[in-house]
């Protein structure tokens, strides 16, 4: 499997001198095309602050991401943008969307501000809307949309741009369990169909249990790793044994 | 901590979001106090013998029309504030403040912006009293000088007023926020952007638009004829309702036209700063229409300026194209009073003029004119008259629109058609007494068969100011028989100090021209630094989904370029027929005055709009 990005020795910390926290401690991983991984840990473990550092959002304090055989800890703002442009996409807890315009224009948005022709935008957002199920909520702006028509609204305009990775942070946070679920299979067929690599951060197991990896982190550390092997569902047991054999958060 | 505390350090930390509003108001009050330290200023009573009460009568109504703009700014300025207030005071609801005391919450921020922004105008206004009085005198061409002085009723008005409107203003905010529920206060900014207008609304919105201006642009095309001042009148109100129903219907309707061609969108950066347009126009379209009413205004404001300036120019000129005239009913030997002139005067040139007096018309025959007009260097653009025909020889009067002109005329048995009203002093100041006809010479000859002949020796000197060193010898000429003059003689003097107050008028125009513009761009400005200050979020998403900045920047750029340059651009199509309007009830060409102001704007609103670009970046990006 080609590999997409690899984590090494990650470490970040806050604050300076006696007041300085480590939230992440020498964390590695590697991530696959086709992969989707879900980060799982209670609150203070770090999931967050990983998420922010792999998408570019932050800068870590030691160690090194490789996305695309590039080590972008060593790049300079201008290339980071061009990266979090052209390799990154990203959905947030909160959706995003821009208030002003209809859910179409929304998608449309990082393709056309790329310079990409209308057409071409006009037929990958068509792509975006069939693969999200938002045909009939296109021309509405985001006050008439549901939660979750929003957040596939969403979770299109992070991949219309065909990104390498997809980093999630809570995707399915403000969600009812239906809204979720229609989520996650998008992200499902994104990932078996479109090959969309995802990295999704989340509390909630029944969310973990589509990726087909989980990882949990504690104490800014990975203490384990999940593959799914069986149906959905026997994963989402196995996660929920594992959070309680941890002593972590049930859903 | 107490209410006031709170509103003290609410003001304290936000004395950065609030310094463009407090600048802008504090600039409105510098100018309206100024103007009332000129009514009321020891200094200006210099110009007692030049009818300071004309000046003074000038003056107040110069204050007026600015404190109706003032009203309407402190209310814009006033709901700049409150809009940008109303979601951090509606989270003091969570922490269990009541209405009545987020209002009086409210109420007291705002009381500190009125006494910083009326404490600010008033004090720059007083340092800088002494020379905005030069400035006016200077413009007004005037040379009197100036002490430095200020007078307590100018800031007792000034004060007086600002808070009166501040007052209104507060106590409306205070009742809106003690009438709104928590909703309101948090989401009311947005959901006025997003509510949906009734097509039928829509609809009449966009006919209204189109069919006020069109009518509005009709009726100052109309101006010119008898009805020239109702024209006028109707074209004022018709653009302002005009102007107000195209950014409320027309405009945004071709902004969401655009929105929908997504060829057109999907390029560059349009999909985010056309969108954002037509977005916002919801919430902003009072401010762009009064933003262009404002400059429409200035612009014929200082038409207007320039149109009296040149008039009273005229005036002047009218009155000095000869500085001696002597009138005899004898004829007299016009070489040996060119003599005793050019005893104390040198002559630049003469001339002489016979003329009949037929009832209470005078009559003047073509070619004796002709010649005077040659010899005196001035137009005369006539081809020989035929014996019905006649030019009435007119005058101008400074405050006369003097529209209606008579086709023909009936002196003593003939009835004459009048070809054209010529207000070339021919004969100077006689023109301003008797109503003048020149003739056919022929038809001329006959009558001064049956009247008595009149002469009229014209003699214009090189130094005006030294006229009345020729006044003795004139003295000699003058032969009065039985209570009647046979020959007298008038003296035109350089300067008349009763007209002086018009100057005063053309000074506070461009004032007031400069007062609207800079108004019209702080609005602007003030309204981009909100948005701003609204947008700061969607910004950070942008550039956390990996917008590129330079993107982001140009998209500002072209956002904030259409907030300054769709008014200007109506501005300048309107004020196209304000000003001819204006052009044809005054009788001048005023294109000249439209293209200067035009480009003033202009360039003013370019420098503001690449401020506004930078300051817009700097708090989103």
């Amino acid at each position: 499997m080609e590999k997409i990005m690899e984590v090494r020795n990650l470490r970040k910390s806050f604050g300076k001198k006696e007041y300085e926290t480590l939230v992440l401690k020498d964390v590695s991983l590697e991530i696959s095309k086709g992969d989707f991984i879900a980060v799982m840990g209670p609150s203070g473990a770090g999931k967050t602050t990983l998420l922010n550092l792999l998408s570019t959002l932050d800068k870590p304090s030691s160690g090194q991401l490789i996305l695309d055989g590039e080590d972008i800890t060593k790049v300079d703002n201008k290339r980071l943008s061009a990266i979090r442009r052209d390799k990154i996409g990203f959905i947030f807890q909160d959706y995003n969307l821009l208030d002003g315009m209809t859910l179409q224009d929304n998608i449309a948005l990082p393709l056309s501000l790329n310079g990409v022709k209308g057409k071409v935008v006009l037929e990958k957002v068509q792509k975006m809307a069939d693969l999200f199920d938002l045909n009939a909520h296109l021309l509405k702006y985001p006050y008439q949309l549901s939660g979750g028509q929003k957040q596939r609204g969403a979770s299109a305009r992070a991949l219309i741009t065909e990104p390498k990775i997809l980093f999630a942070d809570e995707p399915t946070g403000a969600l009812d369990s239906k809204s979720s679920k229609d989520l996650l299979k998008s992200f499902l067929s994104a990932n078996e169909m479109g090959k969309a690599t995802i990295l999704m951060v989340t509390h909630d197991a029944y969310t973990a249990s589509y990726a087909k990896q989980v990882y949990f982190l504690a104490d800014g550390q990975i203490q384990c790793r999940l593959h799914q092997k069986g149906s959905p569902k026997e994963f989402y047991e196995e996660i929920l044994n594992l959070l309680a054999s941890m002593g972590g958060e049930r859903a | 901590m107490s209410l006031w505390k709170m509103a003290a350090s609410n003001f304290k930390r936000s004395m950065r979001e609030y310094f463009a509003l407090i600048v802008a108001l504090a600039f409105a009050v510098f100018v309206f106090f100024n103007f009332q330290n000129m009514v009321y200023s020891e200094s200006m009573k210099v110009l007692q013998n030049m009818r300071k009460d004309y000046i003074d009568t000038v003056i107040e109504a110069a204050s007026i029309v600015f404190g109706i703009f003032v009203f309407f700014f402190i209310w814009y300025a006033t709901n700049v504030f409150l809009n940008q207030r109303k979601k951090e005071i509606g989270i003091y609801t969570f922490l269990g403040l009541d209405n009545m005391k987020i209002g009086k919450l409210y109420a007291i921020e705002a009381t500190c912006i009125a006494l910083a922004s009326v404490g600010l105008g008033i004090v720059t206004g007083i340092g800088f009293s002494k020379l905005f009085q030069m400035a006016v005198l200077k413009l007004s061409d005037i040379s009197v000088n100036v002490e430095f002085s200020f007078s307590i009723p100018a800031i007792l008005i000034t004060a007086g007023l600002f808070f009166l409107f501040f007052g209104i203003m507060i106590g409306k905010g205070y009742v809106s926020i003690v009438r709104s529920s928590v909703r309101e206060l948090l989401f009311s900014a947005r959901e006025a952007e997003m509510k949906r207008e009734h097509p039928f609304v829509k609809g009449g919105k966009i006919v209204l638009g189109v069919g006020i201006l069109g009518s509005g642009y009709f009726c100052a095309m109309k101006t010119g004829g008898i009805n020239s001042l109702q024209y006028a009148l109707a074209a004022v109100i018709l653009v302002i309702a005009g102007t107000y129903f195209l950014f409320s219907g027309v405009i945004p309707l071709l902004i969401r036209r655009l929105t929908k061609n997504k060829h057109f969108l999907y390029q560059k950066q349009r999909t985010l700063w056309v969108n954002q347009l037509s977005y916002r126009i919801k919430k902003n379209y009072r401010t762009y229409a009064m933003v262009t009413i404002l400059m429409i205004c200035s612009v014929t404001v200082l038409a207007m300026a320039i149109a009296m300036k040149s008039r009273y120019e005229n005036v002047v000129h009218f009155r000095q194209t000869y500085t001696y005239q002597i009138n005899s009913i004898d004829p007299l030997n016009e070489e040996e009073i060119a003599e005793g002139i050019s005893q104390e005067n040198e002559i630049v040139y003469d001339n002489k003029i016979p003329y009949l007096v037929l009832d209470e018309y005078g009559v003047v025959p073509y070619s004796a004119v002709k010649e005077a007009a040659n010899r005196a260097d001035l137009a005369f653009p006539y081809e020989e008259l035929k014996e019905d025909e006649a030019i009435q020889l007119s005058h101008i009067i400074f405050l006369s629109l003097n529209l209606t002109q008579d086709e023909s005329v009936r002196i003593g048995e003939t009835q004459y058609q009048i070809l054209n009203k010529d207000e070339t002093a021919y004969l100077g100041t006689l023109q301003e007494q008797v109503d003048f006809y020149m003739i056919n010479d022929t038809v001329y000859d006959n009558l001064k068969l049956n009247n008595t002949e009149w002469y009229l020796y014209n003699y214009k000197i090189k130094d005006a100011t030294n006229a009345e060193a020729s006044r003795p010898y004139l003295d000699t000429l003058v032969n009065e028989q039985d209570g009647m003059h046979r020959t007298g003689y008038s003296v035109a003097l350089p300067e008349n100090k009763e007209e002086t107050w018009c100057k005063i008028f053309y000074a506070l125009c461009i004032f007031m021209f400069a007062t609207l513009i800079l108004a019209s761009a702080s609005i602007i400005f003030m309204k981009l630094n909100n948005d701003a200050w609204a947008d700061k979020e969607q910004y950070e998403t942008l550039k956390k989904i990996g917008i590129a900045k330079t993107n982001l920047a140009k998209s500002i750029k072209w956002e904030i370029c259409f907030a300054y340059y769709c008014p200007f651009v109506l501005m300048v199509i309107t004020s196209w027929f304000s000003v001819k309007a204006l052009g044809n009830v005054m009788k001048q060409n005023l294109i000249f005055v439209n293209i200067v102001s035009t480009a003033v704007i202009f360039a003013l609103f370019t420098l503001i709009c690449i401020e506004s670009v930078h300051v817009f970046r700097k708090k989103v990006l």
